[in-house]
């Protein structure tokens, strides 16, 4: 089956067509999206600017990441559900839209970016834990992921301006 | 003239406005002051998550409240000065959406709700001399923190509702 046969089975399914006829559901799970995202941001954000050398409340970079990681994962996982179900409710205009093309390509590379972080900097993260500078490895994971996030942030806006159903 | 009347009639003048005018036409503006505005807002609800579970005692209680305030207070007033250019700039493009909207309003009510409490609860915590535990409202800190992160959700709430009312 190709992508396309799939989108419009998801459009057509039942919990999308409730999504788009009750008037209400779609702003409840937008808000939730937002928060989730501003949730996922946030403290990403401090973790980040920690990597590049800006002290949070913290003094170690490794005691900031384990005790922010667990909320920035949950409210990442918020921000996927809800995405999906605003996703379903439009399916074939969802994966039409470039905005929104490009930011699953921006959410890809970040996680690529987070990946790459956690294998070569963080495992030596005992060695600079609260050193500055910070590792240049750490630096360019830092500002790869505030720039990647902030596109993500952008391109969501940008899939409301420019989604063919919204006018 | 009722308050809601004399609301609309400004905000239709304000529309007419040729600044009003051209926010619309060039039609990147309006979605980048929006994106601004979430990420300021990302800001606040990031500063506000580490300060507040801080205060009520969840994360972080081997470090003082202090700080953490300390911290993240300055952030939170540069994000805050942010989100009212950004806001500022969007009510002007489009003052019907928001001016006779009562969404818009509570949402302002809420943004004040949560500037009071931050400036009574945390900006003192600034001053290197102060002692949160002693202080006569310490045991209102705990409820005033977790209040504090429930006005800012519903501010969020409110942000996305505005488009839809």
């Amino acid at each position: 089956m190709n992508l396309e046969a799939l989108f419009q089975q998801i459009y057509d399914s039942s919990l999308a067509g409730t999504i788009r006829e009750n008037t209400e559901a779609f702003p409840w799970i937008e808000s939730l999206h937002v928060l989730a995202i501003t949730i996922v941001f946030g403290t990403i954000m401090i973790v980040d600017l920690r990597l590049l050398g800006y002290q949070s409340h913290r003094r170690g970079a490794r005691q900031l990441i384990n005790e922010l990681l667990p909320y920035t994962w949950v409210a990442f996982v918020a921000a996927v559900i809800t995405g999906a179900l605003l996703f379903t409710s439009n399916a074939v205009a969802y994966s039409h839209n470039s905005a929104f093309q490009w930011k699953m390509v921006a959410i890809v590379a970040a996680g690529i970016n987070m990946g790459i972080f956690h294998l070569t900097a963080h495992r030596r993260i005992v060695d600079w834990d609260d050193a500055l500078p910070t590792p240049m490895a750490a630096r360019v994971a830092g500002l790869s992921s505030l720039a990647l996030w902030t596109l993500v942030i952008f391109l969501g806006r940008w899939i409301g301006f420019t989604l063919s159903v919204f006018f | 003239m009722s308050l809601k009347d004399s609301l609309q009639s400004f905000g239709d003048q304000l529309y007419e406005t040729p600044f009003s005018t051209m926010l619309r036409e060039i039609t990147w503006i309006i979605p980048t002051a929006q994106s601004i505005h979430i990420l300021a807002i990302a800001t606040v609800i990031g500063s506000a998550l580490v300060s507040d579970l801080r205060l009520a005692g969840v994360i972080a209680t081997d470090e003082s409240p202090a700080t953490v305030v300390r911290r993240y207070l300055p952030w939170m007033w540069t994000s805050l000065i942010i989100l009212l250019l950004t806001g500022s700039l969007l009510v002007i493009a489009e003052p019907a959406r928001t001016l006779a909207n009562t969404v818009f309003w509570t949402k302002m009510v809420l943004v004040l709700g949560a500037f009071a409490l931050t400036l009574f609860f945390r900006k003192p915590l600034l001053n290197p001399e102060f002692r949160v535990e002693h202080a006569r409202w310490w045991a209102a800190a705990k409820p005033a923190a977790w209040l504090s992160l429930i006005i800012w959700v519903a501010i969020i709430f409110c942000g996305r509702w505005i488009a839809y009312t």
